[in-house]
């Protein structure tokens, strides 16, 4: 088990490295003078250009700028941004932005794997019915669609016709709440149209793999045991089957958040959801590069951290794993 | 049942065909090697033809083809020009309206069709390209160069794709082939993980020793022996590389790093989300270019499995 921890360790930190490497160089192959990225905006005052480039030793060989590059990140600083006129980029990426980020790709995911769990067993059990046929046809209807147009679908149906959710913004602009509550009925009802359509499109991808894993199990010998023994339907299929079956859904977990990231991008730019997706867009928009480094680095931190979670954890439920 | 028994008919036959190239290699006949070839094109469209979701699949694919390449006679305006009043509702002369500035909205989801269908193809074929070289060198060279393009290769998967290309094109700009290359760059490692483990295994195969042996050069054994038997699974690969090309070709016009000269069903989109039509009810403005990329992202994934099926020696025995 050390052994294979470390091994995993090692392999991630070195993932971590070159993605490290690549946003250094990514942001230097622009034509044209490479401290446009990092300084070179009129959004930014004189004074502050001057402090940044002495910080970043943007007048001096590129290996020199690679290591003060390397230092400042370290210290945690990420550079200023150019549309929010010299504000430090590690200040906007955490705050209410990677929060607001945080509860809906969250809660969707959740939802998503309860939703697509439990259908894909049910799918699975009653193979080849008119549910497991139904439920496979709407899946990869949900995987064909371009998930900013579920979004806009959505809006366009319960936003205009039916008047149910907002159609943008995290909160109602200029409400003042009386106690917490109303608060969090006002977010959690701006939630929905993004919840919804993230939760649709990723839940398709979970039942597909649940139902197959599933399948799998049920030609295993245990199986076979477990009938025998005259355990009921529901003891099999949920203590016995769907039980073995979730184990590959934890390696795939770590991949979904990776996915995740790109469909909240979207969905937070068609909802107007304050969140680091539609600071993305903002930041593309705008050409504001330092945000845009700056979320790469976290990004990075935060996906492959996820995928060595999710490889400890698996090897810690499959023994099987860890050779 | 009877898919087993002729699933292993064909393998067979295929075996046959396989040991009988295996032959003729040392041997320099192309004009019989070609006829090999033909067969075996021959046995895959036998096979293919009856799977009922290959041939819907197909049907989809090439309906899509027919409209992009009969859209000037289709599409009953330029779909550049203004021919009309901003914000028509449809009508007969227009069937599914006019946009913000009064272009034929129906005009432009048929032109559309063709940067689209463009895109995908162009973008996936160089998305596999690029893939199947990098596979190809890291799994025969091996060594400390499989070891740096595998670690990039990781990297690659696992960073997010949509906001890694949403950066490259705001560093590369708008327009059609900065798509393309962003689509490109980012989408080659599924392809590079897969060759690689083909030619790691066809590395180890009698066949490839043979002509190491013999004193084929590394390129030659590669072309010769490599290659054509990691094609077919490259093949299969490519359909879901259109789907993934198509569906982030979408994703970028509806962002607005389209290029607007070259108006693609993400970019109508775009403009329909800029005009407010998800706000205003303009459903004619939304639903049939979504429907679109829709049907044909599901038209290549059924070629896809349906090939896959075929293809794929994992899937055909069980």
């Amino acid at each position: 088990m050390r052994d294979y921890l470390v091994k995993r360790g090692a392999s991630a930190l070195a993932t971590l490295a070159l993605a490290i490497v690549l946003n250094f160089f990514l942001f230097r192959i622009m034509p044209g003078d490479p401290t446009r990225t990092v300084v070179g905006d009129f959004r930014v005052t004189p004074e502050v250009r001057q402090v940044l480039i002495h910080q970043f030793g943007l007048d001096q060989p590129l290996w020199v700028q690679f290591i003060l590059y390397l230092q400042n990140l370290f210290m945690g600083n990420l550079g200023v941004s150019f549309q929010y006129r010299g504000t430090p980029v590690v200040s906007i990426i955490f705050g209410r932005r990677l929060l607001n980020t945080f509860i809906l790709m969250g809660s969707s995911m959740g939802l998503a794997l309860i939703i697509g769990i439990t259908i894909g067993t049910i799918a699975a059990w009653k193979r080849e019915s008119k549910f497991d046929i139904s439920t496979v046809i709407f899946s990869l209807v949900t995987y064909s669609m371009p998930v900013f147009w579920l979004g806009m679908l959505i809006i366009l149906v319960f936003g205009y016709y039916l008047g149910s959710i907002p159609i943008a913004g995290t909160m109602t602009v200029g409400l003042t709440y009386s106690n917490v509550f109303e608060y969090a009925a006002d977010y959690l009802h701006h939630m929905t149209g993004p919840l919804v359509t993230l939760t649709l499109s990723f839940v398709g991808f979970y039942f597909l793999i649940m139902r197959d894993s599933i399948l799998d199990v049920f030609t295993e010998d245990y199986m076979l045991t477990a009938k025998a023994k005259g355990l009921s339907d529901r003891k099999i299929l949920f203590r016995h089957a769907m039980r073995n079956a979730t184990l590959p859904m934890v390696s795939l977990l770590a991949v979904e958040v990776t996915y995740l990231i790109g469909g909240a991008t979207m969905t937070e730019t068609v909802f107007s959801w304050y969140g680091i997706g539609r600071l993305i867009y903002e930041a593309v928009v705008m050409a504001d590069y330092p945000i845009l480094q700056g979320i790469f680095v976290v990004m990075s931190v935060a996906v492959i951290t996820a995928n060595f979670c999710a490889d400890v954890v698996y090897a810690f439920l499959d023994p099987r794993i860890r050779y | 049942m009877l898919c087993t028994l002729f699933w292993t008919l064909e393998f067979d036959i295929r075996k046959a065909v396989d040991l009988k190239t295996e032959a003729l290699a040392g041997l320099e006949l192309k004009e019989e090697r070609f006829w090999i070839y033909r067969r075996k094109i021959g046995d895959f469209w036998r096979l293919y033809r009856r799977s009922p979701l290959g041939k819907l699949g197909l049907g989809i694919v090439l309906s899509f083809v027919a409209v992009s390449a009969a859209a000037p006679w289709i599409a009953p305006f330029d779909p550049f020009s203004f021919v009309g009043d901003p914000f028509l509702k449809p009508s007969s002369t227009h069937i599914l309206g006019t946009d913000q500035v009064g272009r034929d909205i129906f005009s432009r989801v048929i032109f559309g069709t063709r940067i689209s269908l463009l895109v995908g193809l162009v973008a996936s074929a160089m998305t596999i390209a690029m893939g199947s070289a990098v596979g190809l060198v890291s799994g025969y060279l091996g060594g400390r160069i499989d070891n740096l393009l595998m670690r990039i290769t990781d990297l690659f998967i696992i960073l997010p794709s949509l906001p890694l290309m949403l950066i490259m094109a705001s560093i590369l700009g708008k327009g059609v082939w900065n798509i393309i290359i962003v689509i490109t760059v980012i989408g080659w490692t599924p392809t590079a993980r897969m060759v690689r483990s083909q030619t790691l295994s066809l590395k180890e195969r009698p066949f490839t020793e043979a002509s190491r042996a013999i004193g084929s050069t590394d390129l030659h054994t590669i072309r010769r022996h490599i290659v054509p038997n990691v094609f077919p699974l490259v093949f299969a690969n490519g359909m879901l590389a259109i789907v993934d090309a198509i569906l982030s070709e979408a994703g970028l016009s509806f962002l607005g790093f389209g290029d607007p000269s070259a108006p693609s069903w993400g970019m109508v989109l775009y403009f329909a989300n800029t005009a407010g039509a998800t706000v205003n009810g303009f459903w004619w403005y939304i639903v049939p270019p979504g429907i679109c990329i829709m049907l044909l992202v599901m038209g290549f994934a059924f070629v896809s499995y349906s090939t896959d099926q075929i293809l794929n020696p994992r899937l055909r025995r069980r």
